[in-house]
């Protein structure tokens, strides 16, 4: 079924047959849950059946999940424990992880503490011990590590989570989002969509707002600058309809390069030209602190322990001079977003200011300037991206939620590779999805009889700078004159952004048709192989939930049992002594299988034989109760009483329904 | 309980057929013809995407969401041509018989004349001296709007022909406007280079 295929230029790309007739699941209402897994920070959030979006918190109030990884010890630990470890086992320790998702080795142009694998496609990290053998992990699973946290805490609050919607930078290209879908798998969550964060953050913004005139109608810019990417997007919202007009940004440009710039001149300063790992875990923090504490204040104290860097005072100019050309990048890239959507700023209702490092002053000021207005930032620019994943996710798993149409967009151009390896446009940037296109091509000579079709991604004019995404051939093309033969390409493209392209010959009807599914080096079996190894540990994890729960269980029976002996202890009529004991005996079974279980069936077991023992008991307490105000009926008699009441009550609130209805 | 017990289509009906037959005006709601009502593109286009979008039929059978996709394709499909004036034009020839984008004797774009093609050889040749002589920027822009003010007269004579139904005329104009468009294209990668 499924071939994988090497194509000159790195990439590793397979092919599947389109699977046609395979039903979906049934999909759970209000079980959704967004995710905004950040360069930075992950949050998670959910908007069941139409409700507002909020965040879910840890059990500190916590919304922010550090996008920290440590693999140092035996434990695996995320978050703000794993980056609290960071400085002490630098190589073990991954953040930013999101940098490299979807790349090969080649594509890591940028410093890092990490060691990577040298020989592979996919970019892995060893995170043994220093000088133990080497232990691998992709970006990918690092990711998954990072979802599962996210995934049980909304499983605590919520329960069963029937799907999730991820958000990834709008200019993610294809092998990108894949890589982030496959984490998703290997958490365990079924991923109704990647959404792209500014448009994630319009539906946000949009449904705050009523918009002017008869249509509710408003125009909004979405500047996003993250952690490690950057996205400008133009919307229009009218008549509950979010459409997507063009998008654009840069998937290797955030607030960590702003770290970066900072550290390099750290590092300058304190004269340190080769850094070892731990002076760069150092720096980089230290950076970061002084970025963020820019924001606020004209000026910090900086220093490096490790780094033999004397306390000196960094001021916001100093800092604004190392990143004004990044941020005239992203400036520059929102102006010919604006250019690409037909959209004059003029024009605009709003900008809306997403990701931690639009707080820098500088890139407010600098907003504010290009976009002619004061920048929007009313909601948390690091919740607003987790909202609005939450209401599409909330629209995706078929929730009845009013007023909310998304109508995305392509980010990157579609096309075929044509002779001299020249890119033909098949469906241009920025073109609203779903959508279907197709182009006819000729023979150049009778003796052809096949064609070579291959598939690519970028806006370059020459294949080898576009991204591969897949390459197939059609045979049988009859032998007819020069440009007789004809081939139809049709590219479609679903609403998950799913490409598949059919090549069809026209007279005879010959047709070759793909699934074109993107990897980025990790193959298929191991992406599944990963999904069962996380299957295994959700079935350790569903073990433990399973203990917990039947621990509160037992201890709730206990409790019970033991108020009612306390309370009957002088009415001897009701508890003869050696049943009192037997009681008694088995509440003391009942505490040491508690301390000493570690699987939820004898826990079970401890509460049910609990329950056996002092039912009798139980029974004759109730009717004694009873008999105080209902004297002269039997137990059984009272118990049919209530239960034609039951069935009664049921009865009549099925038939108030009817008439409410 | 509710919930999960009720059809997960997000409440809305279920669709038609999609119709292949449809041309982008009569699937959005218009007349057929060059001048259209730009606000009811609009509200045409916002209206079916709501009711036709897959993300409204999630829940749906397979047949459901199929024709769910296929309508919204089409519906994105058609708003893209339709709100551009060119591709607008374009669309309206093709409708009329004649498909720019093929090169079949019978029903492909018609072969442009011998003069015009003279003129843009003459064209392409004071473009090569422009740049072999250090590529001057005001110099450049001066060529670049007169082949625009030709080509604005050009789509207008091809829109004139549309009004009159002469399909071949407004054909014929739309491949030379086309050729200008290119030729400006090239104007423009000279001038980024300068």
């Amino acid at each position: 079924m499924a071939e994988g295929i090497d194509i000159a230029g790195g990439g590793l790309f397979q092919i599947a047959e389109p699977d046609t007739g395979q039903p979906k699941q049934r999909r759970k209402v209000g079980r959704a849950i967004g995710i905004d897994l950040g360069t930075t920070h992950s949050l998670v959030a959910i908007a069941p059946n139409g409700a507002a979006p909020r965040v879910l918190v840890d059990e500190h109030g916590e919304a922010l999940l550090a996008s920290v990884v440590s693999y140092a010890g035996d434990e695996i630990s995320v978050g703000r424990e794993a980056r609290a470890v960071a400085v002490e086992h630098p190589e073990q320790v991954l953040s930013s992880v999101k940098r490299f998702m979807g790349r090969g080795p080649k594509d890591i142009t940028f410093d890092h503490p990490y060691r990577l694998a040298t020989d592979d496609q996919v970019v892995r990290i060893d995170v043994a011990e220093p000088g133990a053998a080497p232990r691998y992990v992709s970006p990918v699973e690092v990711s998954a590590r990072i979802l599962e946290v996210l995934e049980q805490r909304a499983f605590d609050e919520i329960g069963e989570i029937g799907g999730a919607v991820i958000t990834v930078p709008a200019y993610f290209d294809d092998a990108q989002r894949q890589a982030t879908k496959d984490a998703g798998r290997i958490a365990g969550l079924e991923v109704y969509r990647l959404l792209a964060e500014p448009t994630a953050a319009a539906l946000a913004y949009g449904l705050d707002r009523q918009g002017r005139g008869d249509h509710g109608e408003g125009l909004f810019a979405i500047y996003d600058l993250g952690g490690g990417t950057f996205d400008v997007s133009i919307l229009r919202l009218r008549d509950g309809v979010f459409q997507v007009l063009a998008t654009g940004g840069d998937s290797a440009l955030g607030g960590d390069d702003f770290d970066r710039a900072l550290a390099a001149m750290l590092l300058e300063r304190g004269g340190i030209t080769a850094p070892s790992p731990t002076q760069l875990q150092e720096v980089m923090q230290a950076a970061r602190a002084a970025k963020e504490a820019l924001s606020d204040a004209e000026s910090t104290t900086v220093e490096l322990a490790h780094g033999g860097l004397e306390p000196f005072t960094l001021t916001r100019a100093q800092f604004e001079e190392l990143i004004a050309s990044l941020v005239k990048r992203t400036i520059r890239a929102s102006k010919a977003t604006l250019k690409d959507a037909g959209v004059d700023k003029r024009e605009l209702d709003g900008v809306v200011l997403v990701g931690g490092s639009t707080r820098v002053p500088l890139v407010r000021e600098q907003v504010a300037k290009a976009f002619g207005r004061e920048p929007l930032a009313d909601i948390d620019p690091d919740k607003v991206v987790a909202y609005g994943a939450a209401i599409q996710a909330d629209i995706l798993s078929g929730s009845a939620r009013e007023g909310v149409t998304l109508l995305d967009v392509v980010p990157l151009s579609l096309g075929l590779e044509t002779m001299g390896g020249i890119v033909e446009k098949i469906i241009p940037r920025n073109a609203t999805i779903p959508i279907s296109a197709r182009q006819v091509f000729t023979n150049y000579s009778e003796k052809q009889t096949g064609m070579s079709v291959h598939v690519v991604q970028g806006e370059r004019e020459l294949v080898d700078d576009c991204r591969s995404l897949a390459r197939f051939d059609l045979h049988g093309i009859p032998q007819l004159p020069p440009s007789m033969a004809r081939v139809e390409i049709t590219f479609e493209l679903d609403a998950d952004a799913l490409l598949t392209v059919t090549a069809r010959e026209l007279m005879t009807g010959v047709k070759q048709s793909i699934e074109v599914k993107p990897t980025y080096g990790l193959s298929s079996e191991e992406v599944d192989g990963l999904v069962m190894d996380s299957l295994d540990h959700a079935r350790e994890d569903f073990a433990a939930r399973n203990l917990a729960e039947a621990r509160v269980e037992l201890g709730r029976v206990v409790l019970a049992v033991r108020t009612a002996l306390d309370e009957v202890g002088e009415i001897g009529e009701l508890l003869q002594p050696q049943e009192r004991e037997a009681i008694l005996a088995s509440i003391a079974e009942a505490e040491q299988v508690m301390v000493d279980a570690s699987l939820s069936d004898p826990v079970n077991a401890a509460r049910e034989r609990l329950e056996q023992l002092s039912g009798p008991f139980a029974r004759r307490r109730m009717e004694r109760a009873l008999r105080s105000g209902m004297s002269g009926k039997t137990l059984a008699e009272i118990e049919a009483a209530l239960a034609e009441d039951e069935q009664l009550d049921a009865r009549r609130g099925a038939h108030s329904a009817e008439v409410i209805e | 309980m509710a919930a999960e017990n009720q059809s997960a289509s997000n409440g809305a009906a279920a669709l038609e057929a999609f119709d292949p037959t449809l041309d982008h005006f009569a699937r959005l709601g218009l007349d057929r013809g060059w001048t259209i009502d730009r606000d009811a593109l609009e509200r045409g286009y916002l209206e079916r995407s709501r009711r036709y979008h897959p993300d409204r039929h999630v829940g749906a059978d397979s047949s459901t969401r199929r024709a769910a996709v296929e309508h919204s394709s089409a519906l994105n499909q058609g708003y893209r041509t339709l709100r551009d004036p060119v591709a607008r034009a374009e669309y309206l020839v093709k409708l009329g018989g004649v498909d720019l984008d093929s090169s079949d004797p019978q029903t492909g774009a018609p072969h442009p004349e011998q003069a015009m093609l003279i003129e843009m050889i003459e064209r392409r040749e004071q473009l090569d001296d422009l740049l072999r002589a250090g590529a001057d920027e005001d110099a450049l822009s001066e060529l670049r709007d007169q082949v625009e003010d030709e080509l604005d007269a050009v789509f207008d004579q091809a829109i004139a022909a549309l009004t009159h139904n002469d399909i071949r005329a407004a054909a014929a104009a739309l491949v030379q406007r086309r050729y200008l468009q290119r030729f400006i294209g090239e104007i423009d990668g000279a001038l980024e280079q300068s």
